[in-house]
């Protein structure tokens, strides 16, 4: 496979991992905004996945509606979904001849989608769940597309480590914000809080089965990085990039694999062999940077060996 | 047959041959498609319309426009009511293209080794050494099987008695193709069970076909050789086109910079290493395919690309330098090529054509400019063209001065008036101008025409130009079978 055809089928597919994030994220925000939330804030989405400086995060933060179009359709928003999904097309488009014709369809109308004018209004004064809804249904069709259509092939692997990196990198960011903004305090008994955390990344339901004695931040925490049945964990994440990872093995570029297969099989076994005990002993914060950083570094690694073109 | 609404006022204008109509009655060839639109209401109609737009746009059948650091998605206009053609005009137009291109391609052999046809003095040197499409770096050099146009798209336009005519030949990266495949997509979509009911011949061949030669062009003998569509990249308006092909060929779609040269061999860059390519269906014109040859500060093609072909490294479709057959004023001399070659009488007229660097054609000319279009040897597309018949007389005088700068540069024809056919235009059937340009694939077993085509048709009423960058359209072309 080409190094650009590879390059850019990583690129949309982590831009359409971080849309389908954003999207959910709002989603469930929008709705804790309506609810009766002494301490409901907007400032952590703006930082998890908007570039604002804190006094402009501040500013738009007051209004639901304002976030949610700076997030879904503002153009000087570079992380804003129209801008993201307008990104993740282009690279489609590059590189038509190598994913089907629905998927590039799926992303096509994606595009058309988010450009509608009545995408905007609808944010602004009808119901911006219903709109959401739309979007992230458009995201959905992608994933299903792309695995009921796509060859197993060298393709889908890079698919799928643009996807898991992405994953665990925002999993990773979602939960250090949200701490940060308790000054990680896990002693905080905050129902709510937890409870749309966890809904914000599909995780409410899991939760409730596992852990039956309430909320306890120590099990956000263990579900967000350790569990390996929730599908947005951190842990699910890496192993998945592992399996996909594997695909690319061979006889030519030997080399390059072995060097990103140790870093990756580093990473796994550092989080498989946790506990939030040490964990914490090593500092939340801390812990969740270094895998971000792990995991950027895997994608700066991929990038010289496997994407180089130019 | 009763006249409906939607046929209302169809008034064919009487110097000008119809697609559809006789000047009484409905041509047999179309009499299926009219019955079934006459059961048609408008509204009906306007919702197929409107359908197919949408097909377009949600398929990426589309061209992006920059304006204002943003793209804007626009679809080729579409008509669509198709175009149909005989069994009878088709084999006619058959057997003129295949001679055509015989001759054209032992033209170009010639012209670039023994140059035989310039001894004899059938075609002036002065013509071929004054067309900067004319090539140095080709001259003595074998392609393989002796094919230099291994794919054609050739003009026609019918003038008011019904005549075929060769507009023009493009024998360099003729477009469109995908178009005449997409188009008959989206009449199965608008219009369900009218195709076999027609007895229309299918247009779906032409990938393989195409697949199949450029897979025996391979220099290597290997029975997978790695095939390349050369694209200019996502920000060409033919972008669309070269996916299209890419991916129902199943070949590699490469830029300039995926691919590299190495001790006079090209490979491409891939996630496992370099990989060697065998063929090059490329998409750049010959001034961007190579740096150290021609244009220098092209980023659109590969720097030594022409040191490997000319060692027979790889192959390049279409040749590099077909541009010296397919020049406007080359083309006054193809009906002599094709008496010189091949010893026949050319099947398919060429339109009379006057050369604007002979001094007494221009003076012909000159006193006759509002019966001519006037055209630069060296543009397609439409541009830099003048239309005597419309042009004002200041237009007329500035457009002389520039001929006169440089004659070899222009030719002039008288005009033809074009064939018209039927179009949708707000509920209402009206008719506008068409050529067709059919898509002929030659190989090493031979010259291949996929029975279809390109329809472009002028869309504003009355005009003459069907250039896509001159507000032109286009339709689904029907060949049908006996």
């Amino acid at each position: 496979m080409l190094s650009r055809v590879a390059d850019s089928l990583y690129w949309m597919s982590r831009y359409m991992e971080r849309t389908d994030g954003i999207l959910r994220m709002l989603r469930i925000n929008y709705a804790s905004s309506q609810d009766d939330l002494q301490d409901f804030s907007w400032k952590p989405v703006l930082r998890i996945f908007t570039y604002l400086d804190e006094e402009r995060a501040a500013a738009i933060a007051q209004h639901s509606r304002g976030v949610l179009q700076y997030m879904v359709t503002d153009k000087e928003n570079s992380n804003s979904v129209l801008n993201i999904v307008t990104h993740a097309r282009e690279n489609a488009r590059s590189v038509q001849d190598h994913i089907t014709k629905e998927l590039w369809q799926c992303l096509n109308d994606f595009y058309h989608t988010i450009r509608e004018e009545q995408v905007v209004r609808g944010l602004y004064t009808d119901d911006p769940v219903s709109i959401l809804d739309v979007l992230i249904r458009q995201g959905v069709l992608y994933y299903g597309i792309t695995d009921i259509t796509m060859a197993r092939g060298e393709g889908y692997a890079f698919l799928n480590i643009g996807k898991f990196i992405e994953r665990g990198v925002q999993s990773a960011d979602i939960l250090d914000i949200k701490f940060s903004d308790l000054q990680y305090d896990l002693t905080r008994m905050d129902t709510t809080y937890w409870k749309y955390l966890l809904l914000s990344i599909s995780g409410y339901e899991l939760y409730l089965k596992t852990y039956r004695s309430g909320f306890d931040a120590r099990n956000v925490v263990e579900q967000i990085i350790l569990s390996p049945d929730f599908p947005r964990s951190i842990l699910y994440s890496v192993s998945r990039l592992q399996m996909h990872f594997e695909r690319l093995k061979g006889e030519r570029n030997r080399e390059a694999y072995q060097k990103i297969d140790f870093m990756i099989g580093k990473i796994h076994s550092r989080i498989r062999y946790s506990t939030v005990d040490s964990i914490l002993e090593q500092g939340l914060h801390a812990y969740l940077i270094s895998v971000k950083e792990d995991l950027y570094e895997v994608g700066n690694t991929l990038n010289q060996h496997y994407f180089a073109y130019t | 047959m009763q006249t409906s609404e939607l046929l209302k006022n169809y008034l064919v204008d009487p110097r000008t041959w119809d697609e559809m109509y006789t000047s009484s009655t409905v041509r047999q060839q179309y009499e299926g498609m009219v019955n079934f639109l006459q059961q048609m209401s408008t509204e009906e109609l306007s919702k197929k319309e409107e359908l197919a737009k949408r097909l377009f746009m949600s398929q990426g059948i589309t061209f992006t426009v920059y304006s204002s650091g943003e793209g804007i998605e626009k679809i080729f206009p579409f008509d669509i009511i198709p175009r149909i053609i005989t069994a009878a005009e088709w084999s006619y137009i058959e057997e003129g293209i295949k001679q055509r291109l015989k001759a054209l391609n032992l033209f170009l052999k010639d012209v670039y080794n023994s140059q035989f046809i310039l001894k004899d003095g059938i075609v002036p040197s002065e013509m071929i050494y004054s067309c900067p499409h004319f090539l140095r770096e080709m001259h003595g050099f074998p392609v393989p099987h002796d094919i230099y146009v291994h794919i054609a798209g050739i003009d026609l336009i019918r003038d008011q008695d019904g005549t075929f005519y060769i507009l023009e030949d493009n024998l360099r990266t003729p477009s469109g193709v995908s178009y005449m495949l997409e188009n008959r997509e989206i009449t199965k979509r608008i219009f369900p069970d009218l195709i076999p009911k027609n007895n229309v011949r299918t247009v779906t061949e032409y990938p393989d076909i195409l697949h199949r030669n450029l897979v025996s062009l391979s220099p290597r003998q290997t029975s997978h050789p790695t095939i390349v569509l050369l694209t200019p990249g996502i920000y060409n308006s033919a972008y669309f086109e070269h996916t299209t092909l890419a991916r129902l060929m199943g070949v590699e779609l490469v830029e300039g910079r995926d691919l590299v040269v190495d001790n006079h061999r090209v490979f491409m860059k891939t996630t496992a290493g370099l990989q060697p390519v065998d063929v090059i269906y490329r998409r750049v014109d010959d001034n961007f395919l190579d740096p150290l040859v021609f244009q220098p500060d092209s980023m659109l093609g590969v720097a030594g690309l022409m040191s490997a072909y000319r060692k027979g490294n790889v192959a390049i479709v279409n040749a590099v330098g077909n541009g010296v057959a397919d020049d406007k004023a080359i083309y006054t001399y193809v009906p002599a090529m094709i008496r010189y070659y091949l010893n026949e009488e050319p099947i398919l007229k060429n339109v009379p054509t006057y050369q604007l660097g002979h001094p007494e054609e221009r003076e012909y000319v000159f006193t006759n400019m509002n019966k001519m279009v006037v055209k630069k040897t060296n543009e397609s597309g439409g541009y830099g063209m003048l239309m005597g018949h419309t042009a004002s007389e200041e237009e007329i005088l500035r457009y002389q001065e520039e001929i006169l700068k440089d004659p070899r540069q222009y030719i002039a024809q008288p005009i033809i008036s074009l064939s018209s056919a039927p179009c949708y235009m707000n509920g209402r059937l009206k008719p506008r101008r068409v050529d067709l340009r059919p898509y002929a694939l030659c190989g090493p077993d031979g010259i291949q025409i996929v029975p279809g085509g390109l329809t472009r048709v002028a869309l504003r009423e009355g005009s003459l130009v069907v250039n896509s960058s001159q507000g032109g359209g286009s339709k689904d072309t029907w060949v049908l079978a006996g």
